[in-house]
């Protein structure tokens, strides 16, 4: 099937987001920028994995203990098992995915506040733990991690390591923003596909959807592992950026920030987490020039949206198009 | 031993306050109340003002800490959430305006009353010494006004008549509309009433423990943990829960006390474990 | 004849309440059986204990001699006995279409992984199930409305939908709780003609119902429950002269719903 519009979409994205954003940033001298951008694109794969845990129906306020944890995760096999960066990315978000299925089996039984409780509470059992443990060196953390090396393969060097570039974190930048855009892919043709509509129908009626022979805890474990992984990933990737990771790099509040990220940009639709980070990140940078009105005005603004816009930024529709549906 | 149990109650009490308010205002309007413990700075910071600053009567502080959080409760319902509960296609939605008001609560409180912890003289001086107990006396009169308040809110909820018609909307919001219950009216009462338990444990704790700007979310983490333990939605559940945790901490931080944060970090690992095998805590209705 | 589904001394217990109290009745293969008894006499509880959304305290279910009592409910409905739903029979938010494609779950070939990539055996079951979804409307009567947002449709529409999505599970047992509450009369000469549809094409009709004049026509056989115990079973000619059901049932709904 051809879908001239979508593909057309896709391009505009990629170059806007490959090389006029970087082109732009240079021209202006805002290096700067790749660190906010970078942040912005790795909050919106986490806030993603939120985004789909809304689409089973069940509000989660846990990603920051998988941020965390996935964070953690690289951070150890980097500095002390000798791992390259490369493959403890993928193995973070395989030990958030393995946690989840293992906190999932009791707690996503639960249904509305009481599994949205739940899961903030994790965000501070995580915190409490990496204080805790050994491993995770209590408050002092882990620090001075070192950058991703290179990838190679037959010799041939595909990623040269970070150390090496001019500019560090246009190498982030791009790591990201590719990262995000894979995510969102894999997440696009996941809510499209016939599994996006056995979740839809797992939220709209659970018993229902059992009663047809769905597997409903199965398909809700599923869900709950692939948001955690997103949200390990995420994580993985900025204690690399950061290079440092204490147990209070992912709070309860950035759990928070993550469910807001998906109502700001609209639960209806996969970019909504995509969108709603960037206004709410860039939001609150700009804000930042205001000082101690920051957190006032920013707050303020939030919750006039939600009067105006209940349904998120993406539930704008124009007037033309709304009357063609009709 | 008798210290750790006296300590549990006291505690426990003012917690049970806190979680009736956050249990009442999800049993009418099905909202987890973000800004639950912001409200309740905002009770400790108002009787901080009055009695602490002005040096007028503590009861007249405590007046006007649960006078101004019904207002501001009320005034909370009338303007943001009956309109975002009307407009919004998911329920969830009120959550993101809870969130964002919990913030901008956050925000106000600091512009008003700057990040220093702030404390108050003493409402009552002495120690009460029986046997092997040692209970200051302002403890014991905080506790006692706590499990009054509880006791009244019981009482106002059994047999009075906008206690039983908020019991009626909890029960069933349809049924109740079409029985002729003005739901719109005792939603607004209840959200207010809800906020000014919370700013009546405020102006209450404030005497013993203080006051800071930043204290606001944990409190409400704490009140989420109290619903959960006794069930959202149910009178019995929040006391019970704020009892419970109010015991499990004092009782934590005597034999943990040596290990730091890990009492959290049991009663965390307790709660999990318990809502595995009851999924709507001790007395919750189950959901859906 | 043996019976296709076999309720052996059921009891349900909710703390001290006894919903259900050592209830047994045999389904035939192929009847249209009406469960019916005054309102919290327990025959909601019934489905839900055959359908395993609740375990029983004593008892068992047996579908074609096998227990299934104790079996996860979306075991329970691959095995072929699918429920319906009292209050909530529909996905409020999917178009009717939308609803009953996804309902034929059970049909589906491909494994999930399958339908993530679109193999060749996941677009072929996509067109099975769409065109066996259009069929099902088109029988139900539902073909104008297939594109309306299911929270969107009349009452009536919503409980033929309701049977919709459970004939698109492929059921041979089908258990319908209330299928004609809230409709007018014409609406349910309709209904009554729709399930009669659905036996015609070899499904077991299991029904809880209150509309007295609709069961007296439809059943085949009834089982009169009161109080959570059975009370009196058989065909719909024997029902209406027995006299404990007129004493405990009949006499009562007299003076509430003036029958
Ligand atoms: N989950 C439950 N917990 C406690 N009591 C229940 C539950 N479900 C049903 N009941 C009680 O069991 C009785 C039978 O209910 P139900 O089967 O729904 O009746 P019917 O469908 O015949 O009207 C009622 O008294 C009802 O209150
Ligand atoms: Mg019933």
């Amino acid at each position: 099937m051809f879908r001239p519009l979508r593909l057309a979409a896709l391009a505009v994205f990629v170059l806007v987001v490959f090389l006029a954003v970087p082109l732009a940033i240079k021209a202006a001298g805002r290096t700067d920028f790749y660190y906010t951008l970078s942040s912005v694109a790795l909050l919106a794969i986490a806030s993603s994995g939120v985004w789909l845990m809304f689409h089973i129906g069940r509000i989660n306020i846990g990603q920051g203990a998988f941020a965390l944890m996935g964070g953690y995760v690289s951070a150890i096999l980097v500095t002390s098992a000798g791992f390259s960066f490369w493959l403890s990315l993928p193995l973070a978000g395989l030990f958030c995915a393995a946690v989840s299925i293992l906190i999932g089996l009791p707690i996503l039984r639960l249904r509305g506040v009481y599994f949205a409780m739940v899961t903030l509470v994790l965000t501070e059992v995580a915190r409490l733990l990496a204080l805790a443990l050994p491993i995770t060196n209590g408050a002092k953390g882990i620090t001075s991690i070192p950058a991703p090396g290179a990838i190679g393969a037959f010799g041939v060097t595909l990623v040269p390591a970070f150390d090496t570039f001019a500019e560090r974190n246009l190498a982030f930048y791009y790591l990201s923003t590719i990262m995000m855009t894979l995510c969102f892919a894999a997440l696009y043709r996941l809510v499209h596909s016939r599994i996006g509509k056995l979740f839809v129908a797992m939220q709209q009626n659970e018993e229902l959807a059992s009663s047809m022979g769905i597997n409903v805890p199965a398909m809700r474990i599923l869900a709950y592992a692939i948001s955690s992984f997103l949200g390990g990933l995420a994580g993985a990737i900025f204690i690399a950026i950061a290079q440092s990771i204490y147990p209070s790099s992912f709070t309860v509040n950035d759990s928070v920030n993550f469910m807001l990220n998906c109502f700001v940009g609209g639960l209806g639709h996969v970019f909504g987490p995509m969108l709603g980070t960037l206004v709410l990140y860039f939001g609150w940078d700009l804000l930042f020039a205001i000082g101690q009105y920051q957190l006032l005005i920013y707050s303020g603004v939030m919750v006039l949206l939600m009067l105006v816009l209940p349904n998120g930024l993406l539930s704008i529709r124009l007037p033309s198009r709304r009357g063609a549906r009709k | 031993m008798e210290q750790v149990v006296a300590n549990g109650l006291y505690l426990g009490a003012q917690y049970a306050l806190i979680a009736l308010g956050l249990t009442l205002i999800f049993a009418l309007m099905n909202v987890l109340n973000f800004a639950h413990g912001q409200m309740y700075v905002l009770g400790g910071f108002v009787t901080y003002e009055i009695y602490g600053q002005l040096r007028w009567p503590f009861v007249v502080a405590l007046f006007a800490s649960a006078i101004t959080l019904a207002v501001l409760g009320g005034l909370i319902e009338r303007l943001l959430f009956r309109t975002v509960i009307r407009r919004s296609v998911r329920e969830e939605s009120t959550m993101l305006l809870a969130a964002g008001i919990a913030y901008f609560l956050d925000a106000v409180i600091l512009l008003l009353f700057g990040e220093k912890q702030r404390g108050v003289p003493k409402i009552v001086p002495g120690v009460l010494r029986a046997g092997d107990i040692i209970m200051p006396y302002d403890r014991i009169v905080v506790g006692g006004l706590a499990v009054l308040f509880i006791v009244g809110f019981i009482l106002m909820m059994q047999y009075t008549r906008p206690g039983r018609a908020m019991r009626a909307l909890a029960q069933d919001r349809i049924a109740a509309q079409l029985m002729g219950v003005p739901v719109e009216f005792y939603s607004l009462l209840g959200f207010a009433l809800g906020a000014m338990l919370a700013g009546l444990v405020g102006g209450l704790l404030v005497t013993i423990t203080g006051v800071n700007s930043g204290i606001g979310g944990p409190i409400s983490l704490k009140a989420f943990l109290m619903v959960m333990i006794g069930g959202a939605g149910v009178v019995g559940g929040a006391i019970a829960g704020g009892f419970i945790l109010g015991m499990l901490e004092s009782v934590g931080l005597t034999v943990l006390h040596a290990y730091g944060d890990i009492t959290y970090l049991v009663i965390f690992a307790a709660l999990l474990i318990f809502l595995a095998i009851r999924p709507n805590g001790l007395m919750g209705k189950p959901w859906g | 004849m043996t019976s296709i589904l076999k309720v052996n001394g059921l009891t349900k217990q909710f703390g001290g309440l006894v919903a259900v109290n050592d209830v047994s009745f045999d389904v035939q293969p192929n009847e249209i059986l009406s469960v019916i008894g005054p309102n919290g006499a327990g025959k909601s509880t019934i489905f839900k204990l055959i359908s395993s959304f609740l375990r029983p305290t004593r008892g068992e279910v047996l579908f074609q001699g096998e227990r299934i009592s104790g079996l996860a409910p979306h075991i329970v409905a691959r095995k072929g006995v699918v429920r319906t739903f009292q209050e909530t029979t529909i996905f409020k938010g999917l178009t009717a279409r939308d609803s009953v494609i996804v309902a034929h779950h059970l049909r589906s070939r491909a494994s999930l992984i399958g339908y993530y990539f679109e193999t060749g055996l996941a677009r072929r079951d996509e067109e099975a199930f769409g065109s066996s979804s259009d069929e099902i409307l088109e029988f139900l009567g539902l073909g104008e409305v297939k594109n309306e947002i299911a929270s969107n449709l009349p009452h009536g529409h919503l409980r033929a939908l309701g049977i919709a999505i459970g004939l698109a599970a492929n059921p041979q047992v089908l258990l319908l709780d209330e299928p004609f509450a809230g409709m007018n009369h014409e609406e349910t000469r309709r209904a009554v003609e729709l399930v009669r549809a659905v036996r015609e094409r070899g499904v077991t009709v299991l029904l809880v119902e209150h509309d007295m004049a609709a069961v007296m026509k439809i059943s085949d056989r009834i089982v009169v429950i009161n109080f959570g115990s059975k009370i009196a079973e058989g065909a719909p000619a024997q029902i209406q002269k027995n006299d404990r059901v007129i004493e405990a049932y009949l006499g009562v709904e007299d003076q509430s719903i003036g029958l």
